[in-house]
């Protein structure tokens, strides 16, 4: 069966060399994955197509060093031996090997993994005293022999290294494998190709330095890594992700330990790293490990707000009290991605060597320490955005050095900045290929897409028995949900049906379109574009369930009791759905409110029957909203949150211009929407987590840190409230309590406080975590998953087919696919999370883009758009942070300025710098100065202006300042948005317990009298008895009506 | 070190084995003439020399004695030189105690032992270079010691050790896959029946994997015992011969 060879390894273990024994096994039959192969190996899998001109045989070294270019999609037909893989492993660490492995699984590269070292002809002993690269090579080279002649002769095989004397050896030994070096590889075979040429030059430009560095230490060294992990184990250091500072990136730096936190919970879980020279070389991300100092030389946290750029004054700031610190002794895992840096301005010609040039790059992130590059187009990349890459950063030198990978683009451009939020995010959006492009169905005007019958004897066919509509905001291409209510009169029944794209019936999983949607996992939304998850002809029209075309959908339908709105039964499955209106938010608000209002589907039909119809569709709506705040009600009541982010939409013109940064306006419609996909998911998370309690995907919220909530408590305190934080339920009550009638903003502020402190809702796989773990603290349910928005997320196309086999199962036909095990599915999830997080940040970024860019094109001095109103919401050192409502902007305002001036309040209330005192209270800060002292209080109203603060390396900033301490407008008489809903929802509940109490009443005194009647020929009027039984029983109902009603709706 | 990767992506295990392969099994029977059965095993780098003295008369302490059937004695020992550094105590630690324990436990089921009432078997295995699987290479070469004794038995019985790497149960873990830390399950199995004398775990399992592990070990286990029988008849084949000149 098997050829068995034994080869001798020397090791050393624990220190002492020790010579170990391994056996090596051979055998003929190691498949080749060539699509031209001869001798029918057993490729499966990924296999090289055979129209290619040659195949590329890269050595050891060339992957090791330059896998960066041969990750180009254009290089193809890449044949890894698994030489060079093991001595990636060995040398580069597990980050750079998982990079290779991603490579050769990803199906977009031509790449495959050729296992040389087991295969009988291909693998060389290594000779006595023959050097490791030697070796590698020799192994490579056989390897790109073996291949040739397995196919046989078909093709050319051309092996690329480094090394010259291999070139000038293995050259002319056969005919058919050509060896040559990567620089004469890339000029013969791929001339158009300047990207990967550019990026070799500066790669080897790099390697060549590495070797005339010079030897002064600026760092110590790294500990070991068998110290670092025996240090672990004992409780000497401490280990975790290295956060710096963005305000003092330069000083001051936290290590969030993960190791220990779950032992002794909160004492200490923050290490502080001070200091350049005690960060060691760590760069923002890393997991490192740190050694604590002693007590004496532990410190606090700077208080102070810092100004932005420039450098740190040290000393004088105050401190918090003073916190654990300690310093980095060894980097377990460095986490280095691209980054995007600027290059400087010159002052003035430099005599240095005209081709090597070394320049000092200021990353984007401040968090990032400059990078030392060398590049020869240091005149010409002057004021330009490049994206470098971090090679090493050696002890003996102060900064670490990286090569330019790509130039983006000049400083300040919309095109360069918006490429550079991609970028800090990793986000990796290139446009479809053709390859995944024609995996995709047809719908032309030549060709229309039609439903396919087979799918239609499938599906439940709702097109006629149902009103389905959509509600989606203005102006919306993928319209992934749709909603139908109906009365089922005769059984006394609602029937709520929520039907969203069924996006898997186009994206097979594991097809092209499929990794690619994976790879991104959500649809990316920037202030100004969007960067689609799925192609543009499954995301704006086959899976968007337009109005008036018959579409495919996966649907959740309850039938509700009509009275109770207690759930009845639930039907999941594929549907064949029309829709019949497309509605808009604000029509359907519109509608709900009675205005007259012209509904686009019904502009052409005759008035009598458009009158029937529109009666109809308002009477789906107001039994939707109905329904939806029944729905709202009960959550409320498990304690859910209601929670106020800073949402703010750039309106732009044609040319890309902005014109207006509107606040959205909230809507009740809004909420009904949300509440039925709040619904859905549930129900179907539900579903999935019975029936695959091991491989689910659900959406846990993990309850806060109670530490995180103390600005909040002490900011409610100033003003007067308490909030109590212990529960969900406890906070949600205490916010709706804490509203000032004569400012709304005080609890909008509040609630937006509560939202900062709340940790991220993540996705999770239920064979990894345990049940208590899945709970959704901020909706207050015990399961939740996302399922209702497939065309703009991942995650819902994982629990879309997580259904679908459920489904199956159900139906007794098996899963006809393996599902996704625990393990794997938990990766997605991390996978998923992490480029949440990422389009979170890059839409943040981009907002904030936005915003500068509108306050740039406006002087700040003359323009009324630039003077507006703020609320102070918390209190620092030198300044207070203050939020403007009308463009939800929040910054800090300084009190004092660096030459050690203070804000002095005129008698009118408009401000001006002073020298004088600022002194800090809990609650309030006051500035003393020849004018007297001025007072600024936690919600006061100011007048601050907003101003774009310019900077060449960095993002622009808004800089706020404060003009008057005065409000700019009178505030608005506004009835706050959150405590009508509060009365609403109240009165809802009030209702539906009535309604709950009636029904029980009736259904228990029907029986009884009954039974009575016959066993004991009682009269029917009521007597002493049961008058008394019933209020006994009204009185336990009151008592513990909330779990009864969740029990019978649930 | 970072951990070495047990099964690539390709199916290849550290050595080039596939999941399902054992390792190269070598064996020679009678290789002690003084002793009543003898046999020397090799399964990859794991070499054992087991040798079989009886069924005799008890010796040492008589009260042992049982009137039904014969009392089965194991020793296991471990050579100076079988690992990598030096060896300082052979045998009698905690370690070989319990391996001994096993083995005893092992050929208590597969050997006959009510022939041989009132009397003793003493089975004695030495690992002369250990790469793992220790226990169950012991047992292949003590089976093969006790049929050269002329011992009847129920069945070969064969052990093989599994493990579990990324939901895949790989066979026959050599040394480096043992510490590489595999939860690994050692199962001894009279093959033709498909009884199983002893099942050893020490290691957490969920429990949904467990049969798929038990499956692999049985197959594994089917395999040696084929490979055992074809050494068993071999040897008889040159026995024969050379009896009958």
């Amino acid at each position: 069966m098997i050829k068995t060879e034994k080869i001798l390894h020397l090791k050393s273990c624990r220190g002492r060399k020790v010579r170990v024994v391994r056996e090596h096994y051979l055998r003929e039959r190691v498949p080749c994955y060539s699509s031209l192969c001869q001798a029918d190996c057993a490729n499966d899998g990924k296999v090289l197509p055979p129209d290619l001109t040659h195949y590329v045989v890269p050595d050891a070294a060339v992957v090791v060093d330059y896998l960066e270019i041969l990750e180009f999609r254009e290089l193809q037909g890449i044949v890894f031996t698994q030489t060079a893989c093991k001595a990636v492993q060995h040398s580069k660490g597990a980050r750079q090997y998982n990079r290779l492995r991603n490579l050769l699984k990803d199906s977009r590269h031509d790449c495959v993994l050729f296992a040389n070292e087991f295969q009988k002809y291909s693998y060389c002993l290594r000779e006595k005293g023959e050097s490791q690269e030697k070796w590698h090579t020799r192994c490579v080279y056989s390897a790109a022999v073996w291949y040739y002649n397995h196919l046989a002769g078909m093709i050319p095989i051309v092996m690329i290294t480094e090394d010259q004397d291999a070139v000038a050896q293995y050259s002319c030994l056969s005919s058919g494998v050509y060896v040559v070096s990567v620089q004469d590889y890339l000029q013969m075979f791929w001339e158009q190709l300047d990207a990967a040429r550019e990026l070799y030059s500066s790669i080897s430009q790099v390697l060549q330095e590495k070797e005339s560095e010079g030897m002064e230490k600026e760092y110590a060294e790294h500990l070991p890594a068998e110290v670092l992990e025996a240090g672990i184990k004992s409780g000497r250091y401490i280990w975790g992700t290295l956060n710096v500072n963005k305000h003092r990136a330069q000083n001051e730096a936290s290590v969030m330990t993960e190791g220990i936190s779950k032992k002794n919970s909160d004492s200490s879980s923050c290490v502080l790293v001070r200091g350049g020279k005690n960060r060691n070389r760590a760069v923002h991300g890393d997991v490192v490990v740190v050694e604590l100092l002693p007590k004496s030389e532990w410190r606090g946290k700077v208080t102070a707000l810092a100004e932005g750029q420039g450098e740190e004054k040290s000393g004088e700031d105050s401190e918090s009290k003073p916190l654990p610190t300690g310093r980095v002794v060894g980097i377990l895992q460095r986490n280095w991605r691209d980054y995007v840096v600027t290059f400087p301005l010159r002052e003035g010609p430099q005599s240095q060597s005209r081709n090597f040039q070394r320049i000092l790059a200021v990353p984007w992130d401040r968090r990032i320490p400059k990078i030392r590059i060398s590049t020869q187009q240091a005149d010409a990349l002057q004021d330009h955005r490049v994206v470098v890459r971090i090679d090493s950063w050696e002890s003996t030198s102060l900064y670490p050095n990286g090569h330019s990978v790509r130039v983006l683009g000049r400083t300040g451009e919309l095109e360069t900045e918006v490429q550079t939020i991609l970028i800090e995010n990793s986000i990796h959006v290139a446009p479809f290929s053709d390859a995944q492009l024609r995996e995709m169905p047809v719908n032309s005007p030549e060709k229309p897409w039609r439903v396919d019958p087979a799918q239609v004897v499938q599906r439940r066919d709702l097109r006629e028995s149902h009103l389905v509509f959509s509600i989606d905001p203005q102006g919306c291409e993928d319209v992934d949900d749709t909603l139908s209510v109906r009365s089922l009169a005769d059984r006394g029944l609602l029937e709520l049906g929520v039907h969203i794209a069924d996006v898997t019936h186009f994206v097979t999983e594991g097809s092209l379109t499929d990794l690619e949607a994976r790879s991104r996992a959500t649809t990316y939304y920037l202030a100004d574009r969007r960067y689609d998850m799925l192609p543009a002809v499954l995301s704006a029209d086959l899976c968007s369930l337009l109005g008036g075309v018959d579409r495919f959908a996966m649907s959740v339908m309850w039938e509700l009791d009509a009275h109770t709105l207690a759930v009845n039964n639930v039907w999941y499955g594929r549907t064949l759905i029309r829709s019949s209106y497309q509605l808009h938010y604000e029509l359907a608000q519109a509608l709900l409110n009675g205005e007259k209002a012209e509904v686009p589907e019904l502009a052409k039909i005759g008035s009598e029957e458009k009158d029937a119809k529109l009666a109809e569709l308002t009477q789906a709506l107001e039994l939707l909203t109905h329904i939806a705040r029944h729905l709202r009600a009960q959550r409320d009541r498990g304690g859910a949150l209601e929670l106020e982010g800073v949402e703010v939409r750039a309106q732009l013109d044609e040319e890309k211009n902005i014109t207006a940064l509107v606040p959205r306006q909230p809507l009740e419609v809004h909420e009904t929407v949300a509440e039925c996909m709040i619904y859905a998911n549930h129900w179907v998370a539900r579903k999935i987590q019975e029936l695959f309690p091991h491989q689910a995907l659900l959406r846990g919220h993990p309850p806060p840190r109670q530490e995180f909530f103390q600005q909040l408590v002490e900011s409610a305190t100033a003003r007067g409230f308490t909030i109590d934080t212990r529960t969900n339920k406890a906070l949600a009550d205490s916010l709706n309590r804490a509203v000032d009638p004569q400012d709304p903003l005080v609890n909008r502020l509040l609630r937006m406080m509560a939202t900062h402190a709340m940790s991220q809702a993540l996705y999770l796989s239920t064979g990894a975590q345990s049940q208590d773990q899945y709970y959704h603290y901020g909706l207050a349910l015990d399961r939740y998953t996302h399922f209702t928005s497939p065309i703009r997320r991942y995650a819902d196309i994982v629990v879309h087919r997580l259904l679908t086999a459920a489904i199956e199962m159900e139906s007794g036909v098996g899963p006809h696919r393996a599902l996704a095990n625990s393990k794997e599915l938990e990766e997605m999830a991390q996978h998923i999370n992490k480029k949440n997080r990422a389009a979170q940040r890059a839409q943040k970024l981009s907002t904030e883009l936005f915003q500068c860019l509108f306050f740039k094109e406006r002087d700040p001095q003359t323009d009324e758009c630039c003077i507006a109103d703020g609320v102070i919401y918390s209190i620092r050192d030198n300044g207070v942070l203050v939020f403007v409502p009308e463009y939800g902007v929040k910054g800090p305002v300084y009190m004092k300025n660096r030459e050690g001036q203070v804000v002095a309040t005129g008698q009118d209330g408009s401000c001006e710098w002073q020298s004088g005192s600022v002194r800090r209270y809990p609650d309030h800060i006051s500035t003393t100065s020849s004018c007297g002292t001025s007072t600024f209080r936690l919600f006061d109203h100011i007048t601050v202006r907003i101003s774009v603060q310019s900077t060449h390396c960095h993002a622009d900033s808004l800089n706020l300042e404060v003009i008057s301490n005065k409000p700019h407008h009178s505030t608005k008489p506004q009835q706050p948005h959150s405590q009508g809903h509060c009365q609403l929802v109240q009165e809802v509940v009030r209702l539906a317990e009535e309604a709950y109490h009636q029904a029980q009443e009736k259904a228990a005194r029907h029986h009884k009298f009954s039974r009575e009647e016959r066993e004991f020929c009682q009269s029917k009027t009521p007597n002493l008895y049961s008058l008394l039984e019933e209020v006994r029983e009204l009185a336990l109902m009151d008592l513990d009506m909330v779990p009864q009603v969740c029990a019978t709706t649930a | 070190m970072a951990g070495m990767e047990l099964l690539s992506d390709q199916g290849y295990r550290l050595d080039g084995r596939k999941a399902t392969e054992l390792r190269k099994v070598q064996a020679r029977m009678g290789v002690f003439a003084q002793a009543d059965g003898s046999a020397y095993l090799e399964q990859g780098n794991t070499k054992a020399l087991a040798v079989v003295y009886g069924p005799h008369e008890m010796r040492g302490s008589r009260s042992r004695t049982l009137h039904d059937q014969a009392v089965i004695n194991c020793q296991y020992s471990m050579a100076t030189f079988s690992t990598a550094e030096r060896k300082r105590r052979p045998h009698g630690d905690r370690k070989s105690t319990e391996m001994s324990l096993h083995l005893k436990q092992t050929f208590e089921a597969a050997v006959m032992t009510q022939l041989y009432p009132r009397s003793q078997i003493d089975i004695y295995v030495k690992i002369l270079q250990s790469d793992g699987g220790n226990y169950s290479v012991c047992v292949n070469a003590a089976t093969l010691a006790v049929i050269d004794a002329g011992i009847p038995m129920r069945d070969y019985v064969c052990a093989c050790t599994v493990g579990f790497v990324d939901e895949t149960p790989l066979a026959d873990l050599c040394y480096a896959e043992e510490g590489g830390g595999v939860s690994s399950l050692a199962l001894a199995l009279l093959p033709r029946g498909g009884q199983i004398a002893l099942l050893q775990m020490d290691a957490r399992l969920h429990q949904d994997h467990l049969e798929r592990l038990i499956e692999a070990a049985m197959t594994a286990c089917k395999g040696v015992g084929k490979v055992l029988d074809e050494v068993v008849r071999q040897h008889l084949q040159e026995v024969s011969v050379l009896t009958s000149d």
